[in-house]
């Protein structure tokens, strides 16, 4: 029973960052219609940025804030020079040139920081595990689910309460009308896609202080899709709930499956499950449901 | 874009004349010279280095082929070819070292000639079990399901338990001597560079055929519209799930002949790169010709090879030297580029180009 619900907290504050990546996913999308296969890329970007100013020196909180800058500029020149020419381009090339992007990112990662494992050094966070009552968490999740929950109600703040915020879901609900209502699209999706990147970054510096940082936390982000796909495609909410459910079915299965099929489960899991859930409810749990016409 | 407009003054007087392969005594010609090329040109003037670059042509072209006929053709955008190659291979490879083929399969070098075939048919087996989502699911969700299977498949499936049989660890050695098709023994860059051109042109024949049959034109009518191509009484379930067979079948026989390249097989020669990298190589051929998946396959090989030569002049300096040693990467970073760049200013790739250069010949000089 102990094991049970370790796994379940432990889920839980690995499903917030998962959420908080998903929502940078599902923010691109709403706003541009742009399916992203990049973000695996942008959170190790965004953590490497941060890794290197913190093996500068620089302290942690600080480091953050620079790789939100960094994020932020280098979202801003990703929509400039690559998406912003293909509005209005087919789904599959607008993937496409993503997934080009995932490659371009990933092999400038890998040419600027190497492939060994990285870790923050010294640790961000005590090892020393916080017992609340009979239960044994980790600090860094603990910070990294704290975290994640602040960032996703500044997210949802934003979107409900300011200027820009309301110009990004007017164009996402309808370009058309935002357009002539005054709402300049291109300053949206360039919005959104360094809201992308700073989300991204945010997640991926927590990731990469759990377990130290290397190309596969750029997998760990894949895990976005099957949390996107759960929640559906075009759902705030549906990011976040999507996202810590796959947290906690990833380490459910972790912890359960792992005897029974030695090896990769843990890895595999939310695929098999995204497969699976996608013949049944193929929109997700909260996603638009699209009526075809011919 | 498929068919050429003829020169001035070809007509076509009978229908054998409209469906023959080669419309005119020039494209004849053409062809008898790409086939001299091919078997006689091309492995005496290239030495082993160049051999080896045109069977990693080939083998991308036999990869793309199938990727362009579900995306080019039947609008199934995948993204886990590459586990069908893994299928291939893996199959290929556990029935040439484990299979007891009677001796006198063996003596003729049959054995492997026969697990190509095999493999090619697990492998199409296999992506129709991933296709069926594609029942109820397009566009971006197939993306995903297909992307599943890559990680299902190679990660999972293959390096856990197939890679374990027989208790070789994580790679398969394959022994000097048993990849052998009939009297040969295929050992040198030359044999397979001969296996990849048979096995090329059997494919591209076999798929083009196939294109332009019953199966192909319901193939194109689910691409371009599938409501409507229910409507005229297709069964696109079932013409879907062909087209993952069929795409199957050739990434099956890719793989299959891989292995007769590699000393010995294991999951990381087919990571989601390669997935990825097969797309891209339609991408940048074009989508929907076999053209394509040629040119694509050309370009991106040569591109790369070439972009080696290059950084290897500049091996001396500091950040050449660093380069050489992180080549992977600029690979990767390099194909990034080109898909983006020909996205943006080439959407319908080379194919396109090469269909519209054609056309200003046979047209010329009054192209109007």
């Amino acid at each position: 029973m102990e094991l049970f619900f370790m796994t379940l907290t432990t889920g839980v504050m690995v499903g917030g960052i998962y959420a908080l990546v998903a929502l940078g996913w599902v923010l691109i999308y709403k706003c541009s219609g742009v399916l992203n296969l990049a973000m695996g890329e942008l959170t190790l970007i965004g953590a490497y940025v941060s890794l290197s100013f913190y093996s500068m020196g620089v302290p942690f909180l600080l480091s953050l804030l620079f790789s939100l800058i960094i994020g932020f500029t280098l979202g801003i020149l990703t929509e400039r020079i690559f998406l912003d020419k293909l509005i209005g381009e087919p789904v599959l090339t607008v993937i496409m040139v993503t997934v080009g992007l995932s490659f371009f990112f990933k092999g400038c990662v890998e040419l600027f920081w190497g492939t060994d494992t990285r870790v923050f050094d010294p640790p961000v966070f005590s090892i020393e595990p916080i017992r609340l009552g009979p239960l044994v968490i980790g600090e860094v999740y603990l910070f990294s689910f704290v975290a994640a929950i602040i960032l996703l109600i500044i997210f949802v703040c934003f979107f409900k309460y300011t200027r820009w915020g309301l110009a990004m879901q007017a164009t996402a609900d309808d370009e058309m009308a935002a357009l002539s209502l005054g709402v300049s699209a291109r300053f949206v999706y360039a919005a959104a896609w360094s809201i992308a990147f700073m989300a991204a970054g945010v997640g991926g510096t927590l990731l990469g202080n759990i377990n130290g940082l290397n190309i596969s936390v750029g997998f760990l982000s894949l895990l976005v899709l099957p949390a996107v796909v759960l929640g559906g495609l075009n759902s705030v909410p549906g990011a976040i709930v999507g996202g810590i459910i796959i947290g906690i079915l990833q380490n459910f299965c972790g912890a359960y499956l792992d005897r029974y099929f030695p090896g990769g489960v843990k890895e595999i899991a939310p695929f098999v499950f995204m497969a699976v859930f996608l013949l049944f409810k193929p929109y997700g749990l909260w996603g638009w449901e699209r009526i075809e016409r011919v | 874009m498929s068919t050429t407009w003829l020169p001035c003054g070809d007509y076509h007087q009978n229908y054998m004349e409209d469906h023959a392969w080669f419309q005119t005594k020039f494209i004849k010609g053409k062809m008898i010279l790409l086939g001299l090329s091919l078997f006689v040109f091309i492995p005496l003037v290239s030495d082993s280095y160049w051999l080896s670059v045109c069977n990693t042509v080939g083998y991308t072209i036999l990869g793309a082929l199938g990727v362009q006929l579900l995306i080019g053709f039947c609008g199934q955008v995948t993204l886990g070819h590459a586990a069908f190659l893994a299928v291939g291979a893996y199959t290929s490879t556990l029935l040439t070292l484990e299979f007891p083929w009677p001796k006198l399969l063996i003596d003729w070098g049959l054995a492997y000639p026969f697990s190509i075939i095999i493999a090619g048919v697990v492998a199409g087996i296999w992506s129709v079990l991933f296709g069926l989502p594609s029942a109820r699911v397009k566009g971006f969700y197939l993306i995903l399901t297909t992307m599943a299977a890559q990680f299902i498949t190679v990660d999972f499936i293959i390096t856990q338990y197939v890679a374990q049989i027989g208790g070789r660890g994580m790679a398969f050695s394959l022994p000097p001597g048993t990849i052998k098709v009939g009297p040969w023994i295929i050992d040198t860059d030359l044999k397979v560079y001969y296996m990849m051109v048979v096995l090329v042109i059997i494919c591209v024949i076999g798929l083009a055929n196939l294109l332009r049959s019953r199966a192909g034109r319901a193939w194109v009518a689910i691409r371009d519209n599938d409501i409507s191509a229910e409507v005229m009484g297709i069964n696109i379930v079932q013409y879907k799930l062909l087209a993952f067979f069929v795409a199957g079948f050739i990434g099956g026989i890719a793989g299959a002949f891989w292995i007769s390249n590699l000393a010995a097989i294991s999951p990381e020669h087919f990571p989601w790169f390669v997935s990825l990298w097969l797309v891209g190589v339609i991408l940048i051929g074009g989508v929907g010709s076999i053209h394509g998946a040629i040119f694509g396959s050309l370009f991106m090989v040569i591109v790369m090879e070439i972009l080696q030569l290059i950084i290897m002049q500049f091996a001396d300096t500091a950040i050449g030297e660093k380069f050489m040693m992180d080549f992977l990467f600029v690979k990767e970073a390099a194909f990034g580029l080109a898909i983006c760049a020909f996205m943006i200013f080439e959407p319908n790739g080379l194919a396109y180009r090469w269909w519209q250069i054609k056309n200003y010949f046979n047209l010329w000089p009054f192209s109007y």
